[in-house]
């Protein structure tokens, strides 16, 4: 697929700002690909063609978990892609209508489950917003701390299990999943020492956080991030400067920003399609307006983009804890009442969106109050999940690519099914 | 609507264009259903491109009480757009379903509507016109019922399985 | 699953009729009990949380290999399934599916909570109340989720179980305590459950069998056959009775 160096063309019902290109992309940016109609009859299509479905997933190792796309496929092109989702729906967001506000945290530790702490604070950001709770300046900081490692955790494990999918090129696949598991078990290391639990932490709570930063932590922190740092141009070696992946990636399943705009698809995924927006810098929650966040982005928006992009985003959160680890005010590290009976938060009613920038993109969540038990519980809880709608891309942009690119793409959208089907 | 700077931009259309009196603090502004898709297309000439979430609620049949006037079985639908700039300006709003309405489908306008709407229509039950395939995205094709309308059990047995 | 023989081969059949070679079968025995455990081959069935702690264990710092195992992404070269996350009534006949694929001698490790029992997942719709109303369950792996070294205890616990098993001890036979009253069962009998209906194994294979063949799931059907409507009495029958017992155990 050729790559355009042209912006794209201005529409002209657009209102803001009489710029080059639209505001939300940077110049150079990808062309708007020619999207495949997803909505294509089967039946519609060449009668003399010998189709063949194949049913890729649900239990398929480079699905992600729990995904299906079927594929038609003539010969060995996709013609047409229907992905199916909801194998792993779990109800949480009928069980979180059974539940008080201060049990959710631990429920919903387990939609992103490769970051959950990304989860608890998007559903705390939400309650706070919503009960009208303050959050203390060293909670905000804390919060950012672990949301930058968590981060780095989760493009850690996204890189490794996407060398998996390419396979063979690397070295049979395994030589960068080893070496990313070693250096997530780091940061896994540091949220034991901070919370007790490797993977659901609970830590979080409407108003501020659970665990203080124990003593000694801050140079836990700088000695792990020292070691991930000096292995982060081993990472550029084994993929970025491999000729294989290069070939496997280069143009393979282009996604430009419009159509990353339409589909609601935010983060990594977008940032390497040229959308210039992130909501760490431009809609700032916790602590990140005391702090420069250098927003990175590509422009190619094919899967080296969205790796590149991964990659450096690694050495962005690298950066920013470092910034922080120092500087972490004094104080409460819960400014709200503390958790002394399960029923305490109470609300009326009213309605609240809040989102924060996930490894995956904007993570929202919309709470509306008043419900069971006198308003200690939420009344309807809705996750916004980026990854369902990095998801939905698939039957846009896999037409037209080989089954095997088709196991590149879906890894590079790195969509996580308990988030996409909660 | 908590959480989210007062949207300015969008009191002003509302109220010029739309006929949109009321502006709580604690929620969306409710918009006529028949003008849904109207405003969805305004607000993206606008520059509102990011497509982010549609909430469906349903709310069952209350009598009148001190927290207000009696209300027949009904849903609410919130749609909310972003721009996705500095700032990052969010803007929703909410339409009201009687039983048996449906709402104009936004598919045309943000493809990411696809999803989330089949999504709404598989656990809410609220049907979404001029979608082009809409179907169940979370259960099985066959499952009776919307699970999280507020009269479904929670503990709903299905055998053979649960 | 049900056959409680140990492990045969037409190699002892061969052995048995040659007199004198009682301590080569013996040694044969040993060698294959050796084989048989110390090379698990194992198929993941991950779809959450516990997948990602399954592939921290088979990645560097814990490193499963070490044992033995070796995952495979089919089934059909696997001697265990590792279930490791929830299991949806979406998923649960692509599970049996996939179990039912399988060649024998097979095992069954249920790692983490939501496997086992269902979790906090186990009153909800969608949820399936543990693996073991439809799986054959050898060794359960608490916890959410269970931290590697949990997991790699688990297979050397399922290790031991195998040479047990090759050493003539029924696999079926291995005792479940008594569920105490105050613990709730799962709304499904479990496989080893005496009061289970025989329609139940029946209708599940039928649902999974039907994968595959242009139906989705084939639930409303299932439900309304003649064997869907005797277990829907027999489930009800069954339920029926535990109703009171619980405000009982309240006043205590």
């Amino acid at each position: 697929m050729e790559l355009s160096v042209d912006p794209p063309p201005e529409k002209p019902a657009k209102k803001p700002a009489a710029k080059a290109g639209p505001a939300w992309l940077i110049p150079g940016a990808v062309a708007p690909i020619e999207r495949a109609d997803p909505y294509l009859d089967i039946e519609d299509y060449d009668p003399e063609a010998d189709l063949m479905v194949l049913n890729l997933g649900p239990q398929h190792p480079s699905t992600h978990g729990v995904f299906r796309v079927k594929l038609y496929l003539d010969g060995e092109i996709i013609v047409k892609a229907v992905p199916f989702a909801g194998y792993l729906h779990r109800g949480v967001e009928k069980l979180c209508e059974k539940l008080a506000f201060t049990q959710i945290t631990p429920i919903v530790d387990k939609n992103d489950y490769v970051s959950p702490m990304m989860n608890e604070q998007a559903i705390n950001l939400a309650f706070e917003a919503l009960l009208g709770a303050e959050v203390p300046r060293r909670a905000r900081y804390l919060r950012t701390l672990v949301a930058e490692l968590q981060r780095i955790g989760s493009h850690l494990l996204w890189l490794g299990t996407f060398a998996l999918d390419l396979g063979g090129a690397l070295g049979g696949g395994s030589t960068v999943f080893l070496h990313c598991f070693r250096e997530r078990e780091l940061i896994l290391d540091l949220f034991e020492a901070l919370t007790g639990c490797r993977f659901h932490y609970n830590t979080h709570t409407v108003g501020g956080n659970r665990h203080d930063i124990p003593e000694g932590w801050a140079s836990l922190v700088k000695q792990a991030l020292a070691v991930i740092e000096s292995r982060l141009p081993e990472y550029e070696e084994l993929m970025t400067d491999n000729s294989i992946f290069v070939k496997r990636t280069r143009g393979v399943g282009v996604v430009d920003g419009e159509l990353c705009l339409e589909l609601g698809i935010t983060g990594p995924m977008a940032r390497a399609a040229g959308v210039d927006y992130d909501m760490r810098r431009d809609a700032p929650y916790h602590a990140y307006d005391e702090v420069e966040v250098r927003v990175q982005t590509e422009t190619a928006g094919d899967c080296q983009a969205r790796t590149l992009v991964r990659i450096r985003e690694i050495s962005e959160s690298i950066r920013i804890v470092r910034a922080l680890i120092d500087g972490v005010p004094e104080g409460p590290i819960c400014g709200h009442k503390p958790i002394k009976i399960v029923l305490q938060e109470r609300s009326a009613g009213g309605q609240a969106y809040a989102a924060l920038e996930s490894p995956r993109g904007e993570l929202g969540t919309w709470v509306i109050g008043g419900g069971v038990n006198k308003g200690t519980s939420p009344y309807r809880l809705k996750i916004r999940p980026p990854s369902l709608h990095a998801a939905a891309c698939l039957p846009y942009v896999l037409p037209g690519h080989s089954v095997s690119d088709a196991i590149v793409i879906l890894g590079s959208v790195d969509p996580i099914m308990g988030e996409v089907d909660r | 609507m908590k959480g989210a700077p007062k949207n300015e931009e969008l009191e002003q259309l509302l109220a010029a264009e739309f006929g949109v009196t009321e502006f709580p603090s604690d929620a969306p502004p409710l918009v006529d259903r028949a003008r849904h898709l109207e405003l969805a297309a305004r607000l993206k000439a606008l520059g509102y491109r990011l497509y982010v979430t549609v909430v469906a609620t349903h709310y069952l049949p209350q009598a009148a009480s001190k927290a207000g006037p009696e209300q027949p079985e009904h849903f609410e639908v919130a749609t909310a757009l972003r721009k996705p700039t500095q700032g990052g300006t969010l803007a929703a709003w909410r339409c009201k379903l009687a039983v048996g309405e449906g709402i104009p489908s936004l598919v045309g306008l943000f493809a990411g509507a696809d999803w989330q709407e089949r999504e709404q229509f598989d656990l809410v039950g609220v049907r979404f016109d001029d979608h082009p395939d809409l179907r169940r995205l979370m259960m099985p094709d066959d499952w009776e019922g919307h699970p999280l309308r507020k009269d479904y059990a929670i503990d709903t047995a299905c055998t053979p399985w649960r | 699953m049900e056959d409680d023989r140990a492990f045969t081969h037409p190699l002892y059949d061969f052995m048995a009729r040659m007199p004198g070679l009682d301590v080569a079968t013996t040694s044969v025995d040993k060698l294959l009990t050796w084989g048989a455990s110390n090379a698990l081959w194992i198929f993941p069935m991950a779809t959450s949380c516990c997948g990602i702690e399954f592939m921290a264990a088979a990645a560097s710092r814990v490193d499963l290999d070490r044992m033995g195992t070796i995952v495979r992404g089919t089934p059909r070269q696997s001697d265990v399934m590792v279930v490791a996350g929830t299991i949806t009534v979406k998923m649960a006949p692509r599970v049996k599916k996939l179990w039912d694929q399988m060649p024998e001698p097979k095992w069954c490790l249920a790692m983490g909570s939501c496997a086992i029992s269902g979790d906090f997942y186990r009153d909800i719709y969608s949820v399936v109340p543990g693996i073991d109303t439809f799986l054959p369950v050898d060794v359960y792996v608490p916890g959410c989720p269970p931290n590697p070294e949990e997991l790699m205890h688990g297979l050397l616990r399922l290790q031991e179980k195998i040479r047990a098993f090759r050493a003539g001890k029924p696999r079926g036979a291995a005792e479940r305590p008594p569920t105490p009253e105050h613990m709730r069962r799962p709304s499904l009998p479990r496989l080893d459950d005496p009061t289970r209906p025989d329609e139940l194994s029946l209708l599940q294979t039928q649902s999974a069998g039907s994968l595959g063949h242009g139906t989705e799931m084939n639930l409303i059907e299932l439900r309304r056959s003649k064997a869907g409507e005797a277990l829907a009495a027999k489930l009800a029958a069954l339920r029926a009775p535990a109703a009171p017992a619980e405000p009982a155990e309240k006043k205590e």
